[in-house]
């Protein structure tokens, strides 16, 4: 079986997402981007308990990445159009995540993305974020609603994990653009250095 | 300006949200807390301000104090509005 790269946020859909591929034998490693300060401590809190559910459920020693994503947060609000702030951050995310997976051999990213369930996960918008890797990118749960990842959090274990209290990402703009256009993604991040900013966020990257 | 102190959506914090709303000058918040030497991030559309708790603090006025702790969260909340509110005022 191959190995893949899996970022992890923390919510519901993430470790979902991962039972359903360590279920088919695939090796993972994890990534999560660590959005403090626009968050608290709890999401990474999180994912390092949704693992240790799924690395003894499957057996499988699935090295976490923990990579500072809040100083990019910072750059982004600073130089960047903030309706598209969604997006951009995505696409770091991705770039991140591609990286790390370029250095450690893996051959596909997975995200627990699910079509529509927030302004990132339109069509538009996660085309846009992704046209930032080259790596093919696997969703195991795009068709799926939220009341059945839910239920499959449950059956698994990890339900109660992401539902713990937390401070949601304060860097989401009172607006965010649902349906992003490439050309003012690509003009927005003209402004910014994309490719040092990337280098800083991996090289400082703590692994767990 | 600011009434009540209230656990936010996700109930990992307690947020003020100002009554009537309206609209912050952050630059001079900033100058306002770190002339109380409190240390201030600025990220443009908020700043991010303090530790135990951390606050943050954005253009729409909202205070977001990041502890479950009622009463870390009570006493930040008294030292922070005092500031915001100079600082507010000095806008007139």
């Amino acid at each position: 079986m191959s190995r893949g790269v899996m970022l992890m946020s923390g919510g519901i859909d993430s470790p979902v997402a991962m039972h359903y591929l360590l279920r088919q034998g695939h090796e993972l490693l994890a990534v999560h981007l660590d959005n403090r300060p626009f968050t608290d401590d709890s999401p990474l809190s999180k994912v390092v308990d949704h693992l240790t559910v799924l690395r003894e459920r499957y057996h499988q020693p699935i090295p976490l990445y923990v990579l500072p994503h809040g100083p990019t947060q910072i750059t982004l609000m600073r130089e960047t159009d903030r309706h598209v702030g969604c997006v951009l951050c995505r696409r770091f995310m991705w770039r991140s995540a591609e990286k790390i997976a370029q250095r450690e051999g893996a051959t596909f990213l997975v995200t627990g993305e699910a079509l529509g369930q927030v302004a990132s996960q339109t069509l538009s918008n996660m085309r846009n974020a992704t046209a930032s890797v080259s790596l093919p990118i696997v969703r195991p749960l795009i068709g799926f609603d939220k009341s059945e990842i839910e239920a499959v959090a449950k059956s698994i274990g990890t339900y109660e994990i992401s539902t713990r209290p937390g401070i949601c990402c304060q860097a989401v703009p009172d607006k965010p653009a649902t349906r992003s256009n490439l050309v003012q993604i690509l003009r927005e991040e003209e402004r910014i250095d994309v490719d040092q900013m990337i280098d800083d966020c991996v090289r400082k990257a703590v692994i767990l | 300006m600011y009434r009540t102190l209230r656990l936010c959506s996700n109930g990992g914090g307690f947020e003020a949200i100002p009554d009537p709303p309206r609209r912050l000058d952050l630059a001079r918040v900033r100058s306002a807390l770190e002339t109380e030497g409190i240390r201030v991030v600025d990220a443009r559309v908020m700043l991010i301000a303090g530790a135990d708790p951390e606050v943050t603090i954005s253009q729409n006025g909202r205070l977001l104090f990041k502890t479950s702790d009622s009463a870390a969260a009570d006493r930040a909340f008294a030292r922070f509005l005092p500031v915001v509110e100079s600082a507010t005022r000095s806008e007139h």
